[in-house]
């Protein structure tokens, strides 16, 4: 859809100014270029004819992080998240592509045993400290020139991807009746696979069955670069993947991925016949922090008393509305002791792949959140997303807070009991 | 575009990072809040004062204009750059510098948002009075280009009353300080001129605020009407009792409809207007005065009228008054928020005719406002796509302009004159008016390069007609001219201009040996026939006198409506108005009664081109044009000679009741703070030494509502009581003479009588430290205000040096409001001089070019 048929969602915007209050890119850089009434601006511009499609517009359309935070401050609720992402898939249409990350979404992405492949060389690369990362994985250097800096972002690859160790299938769980799928997110998959563990040892405490799959990329990155096309085609890979068995729930521990999930019917092209397979499948996507109940059994005597601090990713609270259920678990969790964050809904700049793509812009607003952070004397920093835990590591490194990172399943899979069960290593 | 050399020697200054060349930032910088557009050459984003300087002389060199701006939130095109000028954007300046809690002040960069402000205070228990509805996203440079109000400046005031120094980059790259951390810097007030100046006078930096601690409790109301006029009347019945709530949000049936599909917040859909009011302060007698309310409102015909049972309540409550520019934005793809100001009493008849405009220009609108500061914001909906709507929605909203004007009003009341308003100025201000103004402006930017194209119409040449020569000079006793009205004054001005007299404005004479010694003798140009009730309209707490009024006089008139000037200057039994205002003489009540500036709605007065100018109106709420009122107010009769004054008047409280206990100074210091630190509302924190008399008496006043008097007199003395004095003793003082009145006129009858204006925590330290001499007659340390008052009978040089010096150290300044002759022959009164003076001297020689008025009384004498 161009841009154009927009335009009465456009002409909404009266220009009050409240976006660059919640806007992190605003506040980190203090530039309207960089805050939602200048991207709808720039808009209007496009669509009134005062601008042209061309490079200068680069910055305007893609230095957003799509956190929405500027939807949840906007009187008429403009969508400006979904306006820029319009405008990236006119962009690149109009003024070009970039070849090496179209190659990225349309080779590697679809699947996924390249994914860990790529991260496994990547890793190595690491590990030897002959090659760097940005070196073996030449394909990310499309992200931009900051590549080189914002390699270190990365600490070090785990050596063995979550599915490489715990292969796709069936698996029996303690629970009741449900038959649940558990949709593996590549950055689960490959960067945060003891956050899946735990993930599967919860969803197994509610499920009769959990059902890790063999999915692929969920189709978010290329949405969000604007490549709509490339996007539909990891879909729908995915939904002829989740339709093929009865699961009652669709659950992913990636908030990020649940939100996307979510909207696939979005997603469809006009005509498609998939059309009713997505909306099905939509329906049945709950994030983790949705299907996780507090643990009922006593906690380990073991367990040290811990300050625990909670960070919401963009997909969950505005994305899916997902703000009362993590902090109801967290605190639920005996010898825990919640505060809240102040700005925890703020985006931490990680947003998929934006820090590797403005890294300067990235860092600014991973430091508000680093600020925000050691101001809470928290000891543990949880999250539902496994971009904001590589991001928010990485802040915590940088700044050697005593912090521990982790997702909440990690968390609470630590202090559940769950006997009998085989535990996922 | 920009000169390529120029936009280097930019990016030389700021980096090259922090300039944004090209079409986008062109296109993004083009608009604010407003309708307003016009696309910019360039914008810079400087990093601190010395960069923002820097900038400006770069431009200023080069006769490229610019345009200050925050967040750009701006609603009437103030922060649109045109003549494609450069953009000077101080997002970067986004730090809190300092928090001194103790001497109740913040000082910020002035592109930290007014909620940054607030979030940093709340946990302390302090809060800045302005609360402009877009406070999240609108910057303190903003607000004080703007002189922003809010909701509750209807108790507070409104930025200009909270604003104590501001560090200021003049358009010719000079930086300037305009006060500090002292409520009443010496000379001109330039901090009040610089606020609401709307960015055409220089860029503010840094600002010292005023804050304040929280009130003890809050009570929020909603009323219910089935008649918006019943809502109306209800808010004049409520000010005219005496209750000033902390706030007076009027919704009308548009609106709260509208809020109601988007928020669901409780409101009525059925009702024609509901009343968000809220009051606030100690816990005591607050129940009681809501109960008052609620009665005055139900007395008007209120359906209903509910206290909100908890903050969640209160909360959802105040959502909808927050929420209700969003909801009437899903209606409409635009709107434009018309700001004008009528007094309260006429607020029914304004809506009439809000609502029977909006019809006849075929627009849907909305009324949600500030109904307790008579602050209209009629919301008119439309499509600024469709260029035909566009120009009938500004016809429209003249047109409504015009009728509030018509009903007593004014044309803005905090949004700013901008670009949108320029074409109402002429509705309020005669060609001599703007060209006073003008002539302001032309002393800090003769090139006129910053801000251009805002706030004043071009120049009418056949305006400036010349004046014509008086028939004769008036009668007049030697060394006295008595005109017999502002306009005799005026020809008394022209007739001194003509002759080369020097004319010194004189009311009773009590007051009169204010500032240096003047450089020629001078005529007394007395107002005594100026004298007299102009307006008394009690409803709206307003009054009008002539300048030549008794203070004594306008207060016994005042009474009759139980009403009064809550001002008690020095020798207030003899002293006249206009004497008052031109030395904004005031008491230790200026803490909690405000200063002549704070009190002051506007006047006239005959300038030094012998024209009567009018400054300011008779709402509580006016930012139209340079605030002249406040340039004037404490011009100690050097720029022009009073005619008339319009003051915000103040219902008289119950009961008058102090505390009172004598100890050492430290001793009272400590317990004066102790007092300013809690939630009591002192009317003043003094402690007085008189004659032989070792130590010191401590006074703490009160006023108001018996109920809540009698509670702050109980705690008051515990606070003393805690913090080492020994129980202090009440009593009862007159209304009008206060609890100073015979140390003030022992103070005003000493040879010597000095003024030290400190920040509130230097307080205790300077006469404790100061020489006293054997037979000074009166000291009074006012550790709110941050003043302290010495009568002495002798001073010698090397003294006052020393006085100088230590308050400058302590980050004040001194003057000797009172010393014989040869001692002002002898040394400048106001101390040494200070470069921000010379502002002082430029404005009057470009407002009274021929020296007529007072000359050489001001600060920092020339040669």
């Amino acid at each position: 859809m161009a841009i154009a048929e927009q335009y009465d969602e456009i002409a909404r915007c009266n220009r009050c100014g409240f976006c660059q209050v919640a806007c992190p890119v605003f506040r980190a850089t203090g530039r309207e270029t960089g805050v939602a009434r200048g991207r709808i601006a720039m808009l209007r511009a496009l669509v009134e004819k005062r601008a042209e499609w061309n490079r200068e517009l680069e910055n305007s359309l893609f230095a957003c992080l799509l956190c929405g935070a500027c939807t949840a401050n906007c009187f008429p609720a403009l969508p400006t998240s979904d306006l820029i992402l319009e405008a990236r898939t006119e962009y690149l249409e109009r003024v070009g592509r970039n070849p090496l990350l179209r190659l990225l979404f349309t080779r590697l992405l679809p699947h996924p045993e390249r994914v860990r492949l790529a991260a496994r060389a990547a890793g190595l690369g690491k590990r030897s400290g002959a090659t760097r990362v940005a070196k073996a994985l030449k394909l990310l250097r499309c992200f931009g020139r900051d590549l080189e800096r914002s390699e270190e972002i990365v600490d070090r690859f785990p050596a063995r991807a979550f599915r490489d160790t715990v292969k796709p299938g069936s698996y029996p769980g303690s629970g009741e009746s449900l038959r649940i799928a558990y949709f593996v997110g590549c950055g689960t998959d490959v960067m945060c696979p003891a956050a899946g563990a735990a993930s599967l040892q919860l969803l197994q405490l509610v499920a009769r069955r959990v059902t890790v799959l063999d999915n692929c990329c969920c189709g978010l990155p290329p949405r969000a670069y604007g490549e709509r096309d490339a996007a539909w085609k990891l879909a729908a890979k995915n939904i002829a993947l989740l339709s093929s068995e009865p699961f009652d729930l669709i659950v992913t521990d990636c908030s990020s991925c649940a939100s996307f999930l979510k909207k696939y019917p979005a997603l469809v092209p006009p005509g498609d016949p998939l059309a009713p397979a997505a909306a099905a499948v939509a329906a049945k996507v709950r994030d983790l922090l949705e299907v996780v109940v507090p643990p009922s059994a006593p906690s380990l005597q073991a367990d040290e008393h811990l300050i625990v601090t909670y960070h919401d990713p963009c997909h969950a609270v505005r994305g899916q509305g997902l703000s009362a259920q993590p902090r109801n678990l967290l605190r639920a969790l005996k010898n825990v002791e919640y505060r809240e964050l102040p700005e925890a809904d703020w985006c931490c700049g990680g947003a998929g792949s934006y820090a590797l793509s403005h890294y300067d812009v990235s860092r600014k607003i991973l430091e508000r959140k680093m600020d925000n952070l050691a101001r809470t004397g928290a000891g543990v920093l949880a999250t539902s997303c496994p971009a904001c835990i590589l991001q928010l590591s990485y802040g915590v490194r940088l700044r050697q807070l005593p912090v521990r990172v982790c997702h909440v399943s990690e968390l609470i899979a630590s202090r559940t009991q769950a006997p009998g069960l085989p535990r996922a290593t | 575009m920009i000169d390529p050399v120029l936009l280097q020697q930019l990016r030389r200054i700021v980096g090259p990072d922090h300039v944004l060349a090209g079409h986008v930032g062109a296109e993004v910088y083009s608009y604010d809040a407003s309708l307003a557009q016009a696309a910019p050459g360039v914008v810079v984003f400087p990093g601190d004062t010395a960069e923002t300087a820097a900038v400006v002389r770069a431009l200023s060199a080069a006769g490229v204009p610019c345009t200050p701006r925050g967040f750009g939130t701006n609603l009437s095109g103030g922060s649109v750059a045109l003549q494609h000028g450069v953009v000077i954007c101080l997002t970067r300046l986004n730090r809190i510098l300092h928090m001194d809690i103790p001497g109740r002040i913040l000082r910020v960069q002035c592109g930290v948002t007014n909620l940054e402000v607030q979030n940093a205070l709340a946990p302390l228990g302090y809060f800045f009075a302005p609360d402009p509805a877009s406070q999240k996203a609108a910057t303190l440079g903003g607000n004080i280009g703007e002189n922003s109000g809010g909701p509750h400046c209807l108790k507070y005031g409104v930025t200009v009353n909270h604003i104590l120094g501001l560090e200021v980059v003049l358009p010719d790259g000079e930086v300037h300080s305009f006060g500090g951390e002292g409520f009443d810097p010496p000379g001109y007030d330039l901090r009040g001129l610089f606020v609401g100046s709307e960015g055409t006078l220089g860029i503010a930096t840094e600002a010292v605020l005023r804050i304040m601690p929280r009130a003890e409790a809050v009570i929020t109301m909603l009323a219910v009407y089935d008649d918006i006029a019943d809502a109306a009347r209800s808010v004049t019945a409520i000010i005219s009792q005496g209750i000033v709530p902390a706030t007076l949000e009027m919704m009308d049936t548009v609106i709260i409809g509208a809020v109601e599909d988007s928020i669901h917040c409780g409101y009525p859909r059925d009702a024609a207007a509901v009343l968000i009011i809220e009051v606030e302060g100690l816990a005591a007698g607050l129940g009681a005065q809501a109960a008052r309310i609620q009665a005055l409102c139900m007395a008007q015909g209120c359906r209903s009228i509910r206290e909100a049972s908890d903050s969640a309540e209160r909360n959802q409550l105040w959502a909808g008054r927050r929420g209700a520019f969003g909801a009437i934005a899903r209606i409409a793809p635009s709107y434009l928020v018309a700001d004008c100001t009528v007094p309260r009493t006429r607020l029914p008849e304004a809506l009439l005719e809000v609502a029977r405009l909006c019809q006849h220009h075929g627009f849907k609108s909305g009324n949600v406002f500030h109904a307790g500061d008579g602050n209209l914001h009629p919301l008119l909906l439309f499509d600024a796509r469709d260029k035909a709507q566009l120009a009938r929605v500004h016809e429209a909203a003249m047109d409504i302009t015009a009728a509030c004007v018509r009903l007593g009003g004014t044309i803005t009341g905090e949004h700013g004159v901008g670009m949108e308003k320029i074409g109402a100025m002429r509705l309020v201000f005669s060609e001599h008016d703007l060209d006073f103004q003008r002539a302001v402006r032309k002393t800090f930017d003769p090139r006129e390069t910053f801000n251009p194209g805002k706030m004043f119409p071009p120049p009418v040449p056949s305006a400036a007609t010349p004046v014509a020569t008086p028939a004769a000079p008036p009668p007049a006793p030697a060394g006295e001219w008595l005109p017999a009205d502002a306009q005799e004054a005026c020809e008394c001005v022209r007739a001194a201009a003509r002759a080369g007299l020097a004319l010194l404005p004189a009311g009773s004479g009590c007051l009169g040996g204010f500032g240096n010694h003047p450089d020629r003798p001078e005529i007394r140009l007395r107002s005594d026939q100026l004298c007299g009730v102009i307006d008394v309209d009690p409803a709206n707490q307003v009054a009008v006198f002539g300048s030549g009024t008794p203070w004594a006089a306008a207060q016994a008139r005042l009474l009759e409506h139980r009403q009064w000037i809550p001002i008690r200057p020095p020798l207030s039994g003899a002293c006249t108005l206009g004497g008052m205002v031109a030395l904004g003489a005031c008491g230790p009540e200026r803490m909690y009664h405000g200063a002549p500036r704070d009190r002051m709605l506007g006047l006239k007065f005959v300038s030094g081109l012998g024209r009567e100018i009018v400054a300011g109106g008779k709402v509580v709420k006016n930012v139209a044009g340079y605030d002249m009122t406040r340039l004037l107010t404490g011009s100690a009769g050097t720029l022009g000679f009073l005619t008339e004054l319009n003051f915000r008047t103040a219902s008289v409280p119950e009961v008058c009741r102090a505390l009172r206990v004598r100890g050492d100074l430290a001793a009272c210091a400590r317990a004066a703070a102790a007092v300013l630190h809690s939630t009591l509302e002192p009317v003043f924190v003094t402690a007085v030494s008189r004659g032989p008399e070792p130590g010191w008496e401590l006074r703490v006043g009160f006023e108001g509502f018996a109920e809540t008097v009698e509670v702050q007199i109980k705690k008051g003395q515990a606070l003393i009581r805690e913090s080492g004095l020994p129980l202090p003793e009440t009593f009862d003082y007159p209304l009008l003479e206060g609890a100073h009145a015979a140390d003030l006129a022992a103070f005003c009858s000493s040879a010597f009588a000095i003024c030290a204006n400190l920040p509130a925590g230097a307080v205790a330290g300077f006469p404790g430290d100061a020489p006293t001499p054997p037979g000074s007659s009166c000291r009074i340390a006012d550790f709110a205000c941050g003043r302290v008052s010495l009568g002495l009978p002798a001073l010698s040089g090397p003294d006052w040096q020393g006085i100088c010096a230590r308050t400058s150290q302590a980050g004040g300044s001194a003057v000797v409001t009172q010393a014989p002759e040869a001692f002002k022959q002898q040394f400048d009164v106001f101390g040494p001089p200070r470069p921000e003076w010379r502002l002082l001297h430029d404005l009057k020689d470009g407002l009274d070019p021929g020296h007529v008025f007072a000359p050489g009384r001001l600060p920092g004498r020339k040669g």
